[in-house]
């Protein structure tokens, strides 16, 4: 007899036995849903990102979306089972409406997806489109006569690119019961990366054209751009400029040539460098009183397959009247030098010759006459070569001072007393002021500060006119105070006008100053006066004043070698005071 | 017949050697007058009315251009014989000089005395 208790255990453990496999079984069979769903959720995925790789593959880059839906639609039948996928596109002109067939559906199919389709669209646009705009395409299986079902499953995806309604994608079926919401997931990915993608890529393109266009807008030089039929394809305000275009409208290639004829003939040129493949420069043509160095270049595609293939014509109009004034400036400094030397030479020839006839000689009187016209001839051309071989210096950079320390109270004094003279036959008042802290002892060139003060004494005495007066200044300058003010702290004459800079930033130095009452210094001819050329040229046309005009460029020369500053300030009819400051 | 010839130079040296070679090489026959700028030698021409003017083109205030245009716009000056003096390389000047009717130039970095004496005496003939 099997006690009781027996029979209990064996019963439990029989019904813990089945349990345990029973829920094994359960748990089995729920690990094995998970394992084949984790597969089909992988080929899905699989599947998306092989679609999306042939998406690239086969449109490239591109941003047309026609390719793109053709790629999707193509490859759409193996993941969803449709009687038809189609879709309709928005375009400018039209709307393209293209269906692919899986199956052989009748025309009434195709009516039918084509009317809900326009429909949808005209609801996602909020207006009105019209079946005759509608430019249908029919691929895949043929249709046949027979009559097949009604449009039973049918499902609409909008294509958005840039946040733009372009068109819907459908997939549509003569079954019913198919595509719900939730199974279209991967469908709505493949539709919406492809949108990103295209979105992204017009972005990128949209900047770099908007940079390339920025470019264009902002260069300076005149750019007109054509294709190989010579019609214009880009123009940058600077070309409008060059050809005085003022109108709105986009330029054509006969604006160039209209405005150009009998100077350059612009299509000519575009056609030899096009035809030629080859880059032409016009070194120079003058146009609206302006020079322009003209280069036409071909343009050839750098991308792609057509690389290397000439796509047109590009001219660009460079401005160079600056450089032809300054080489203008150079040629007339050169001429007017070789005249300034060339005339005393002539005229010691010819005294030379004078002299040589008895007569000359015998009478006492002609004869020293023209002894100091020999001397007056030699100096002047000696003080030019002078000068010239300063200004030379300067320019090479050789420009060298040798400082030591003097007296600069006794020089000052000292030319003062040279300038007296002339001053007084001028009938000028010539004063000298210096301040009392100014130092005995100042580091300097000696022979080249005296050759400033010469140059700043001598102008200033050619330039006033009788009972005017000419004051030499000296004082101690402070970092951070204005010139100005500390020479009406010593009531000093200082002419402010036109100072460029409030010299506050000029370390503690001594200054010297030559103020005038004399005819004054109009802004321009201000600016001329440390160039080199435009000095010279106007020193020569005004030459009843004597001096080469190289005084002052050479005096800026000597001063900034000593470290120090030399400027100006002058006004019309009052005078003007030309300073400059030896650092302490 | 004393000739008059005036002068209009800016270069006091040129100008005086010009005088001193004429006045020397005329043998009395000229009498020269001088003015060192463009301004005061149409003056001194309206008051002199020379029989020669021996003109410098490169002057301050008024150019020879301008003395020129100003001279042959008058009765009296627009037939003064008038000679220039320039610089070889101012072809453009000549050539401007030539339409305002002058008789002859100097070139003034290469002139001789002689040259200029017979060029006077061909003009006042």
């Amino acid at each position: 007899m099997v006690p009781f208790e027996l029979l209990l255990v064996i019963f439990i453990s029989v019904a813990l036995y089945i349990a345990v496999v029973l829920f094994s079984y359960i748990g089995l069979r729920r690990m094995k849903r998970d394992v084949l769903e984790q597969g089909r959720d992988a080929k899905r995925h699989m599947y998306e990102i092989a679609i999306l790789k042939e998406i690239g593959d086969r449109t490239g880059y591109s941003l047309n979306i026609q390719k793109i839906l053709d790629v999707i639609v193509g490859s759409l039948n193996q993941f969803l089972e449709y009687s038809a996928v189609s879709y309709m596109l928005l375009s400018p002109s039209k709307i393209v409406f293209k269906v692919d067939l899986d199956e052989p559906v009748s025309t009434q199919f195709i009516k039918d997806i084509r009317t809900r389709m326009l429909s949808s669209l005209s609801a996602l646009l909020g207006r009105e489109l019209t079946e005759t705009e509608v430019e249908e395409t029919i691929t895949g299986a043929i249709m046949q006569g027979i009559p097949t079902g009604p449009v039973q499953s049918y499902f609409n995806i909008p294509l958005v690119i840039g946040e733009q309604l372009v068109g819907v994608l459908t997939v549509s079926n003569t079954k019913p019961g198919l595509y719900k919401e939730s199974e279209m997931e991967i469908l709505y990915k493949i539709v919406n990366q492809a949108s990103q993608a295209v979105t992204k890529l017009e972005e990128v393109v949209k900047t770099e054209q908007g940079k390339i266009a920025a470019m264009l807008e902002s260069m300076l030089e005149g750019v007109v751009m054509t294709d190989r039929d010579y019609r214009v394809v880009a123009s940058n305000p600077a070309a409008k400029l060059v050809i005085g275009h003022k109108g709105e409208g986009a330029l054509t290639i006969f604006d160039f040539i209209d405005a150009f004829k009998g100077v350059f003939d612009v299509r000519s040129k575009l056609e030899e460098a096009i035809k030629l493949d080859k880059i032409l420069t016009i070194p120079e043509i003058f146009f609206g009183n302006k020079y322009y160095q003209v280069v036409v270049s071909p343009v050839k595609s750098n991308v792609g397959l057509s690389r290397g293939e000439i796509l047109g014509g590009v001219v660009i109009f460079h401005d160079i009247t600056h450089e032809k004034e300054a080489e203008k400036m150079r040629n007339d400094f050169t001429s007017m030098m070789v005249h300034e030397l060339r005339s005393p030479l002539g005229n010691i020839k010819k005294i030379g010759e004078m002299m040589r006839s008895s007569k000359v000689l015998e009478d006492k009187k002609a004869s020293s006459e023209y002894v100091s016209m020999l001397y007056e001839s030699s100096s002047s051309m000696l003080d030019l070569v002078n000068d010239l071989l300063d200004v030379a210096k300067l320019e090479a950079g050789k420009f060298g001072v040798e400082k030591s320390p003097v007296d600069i109270k006794e020089i000052l004094a000292e030319r003062v007393r040279f300038f007296d003279t002339t001053a007084r036959d001028a009938g000028i008042n010539l004063k000298l002021f210096v301040a009392g802290v100014v130092p005995d002892r100042v580091s300097v060139d000696t022979k080249r500060i005296m050759q400033v003060l010469n140059n700043l004494l001598s102008n200033s005495l050619n330039y006033t006119s009788k009972d005017g007066t000419v004051t030499v200044i000296c004082f101690n300058h402070k970092n951070g105070l204005a010139l100005g003010e500390e020479a009406r702290a010593y009531s000093v004459p200082w002419v402010l006008d036109n100072m460029p800079v409030p010299a506050t930033t000029i370390p503690d130095s001594v200054v010297i100053a030559v103020t005038d009452t004399g005819e004054g210094i109009s802004i321009e001819n201000i600016e001329k006066l440390f160039n080199k050329f435009t000095q010279f040229a106007s020193s020569v046309r005004q030459s009843e004043h004597k001096g080469t005009g190289l005084g002052l460029v050479i005096a800026k020369g000597i001063v900034m070698a000593h470290g120090g500053v030399i400027g100006v300030g002058s006004k019309k009819g009052t005078g003007s005071t030309f300073y400059f400051t030896l650092p302490l | 017949m004393i000739k008059k010839i005036l002068i209009i130079d800016d270069d006091k040296i040129f100008s005086k050697i010009l005088r001193d070679g004429l006045l020397a090489g005329g043998n009395g026959k000229y009498e020269v007058v001088s003015a060192f700028d463009g301004e005061e030698g149409f003056e001194v021409a309206m008051r002199e009315k020379p029989d020669l003017i021996m003109l410098d083109m490169m002057m301050p205030k008024v150019t020879g251009i301008e003395f020129l245009k100003k001279l042959r716009n008058e009765d009296w000056g627009k037939d003064m014989p008038v000679i220039v003096e320039t610089q070889l390389s101012d072809m453009e000047k000549m050539n401007e000089g030539m339409e305002l009717g002058v008789r002859g130039y100097i070139i003034k970095s290469d002139y001789s005395l002689d040259t200029i004496l017979r060029q006077v005496e061909d003009i006042l003939k």
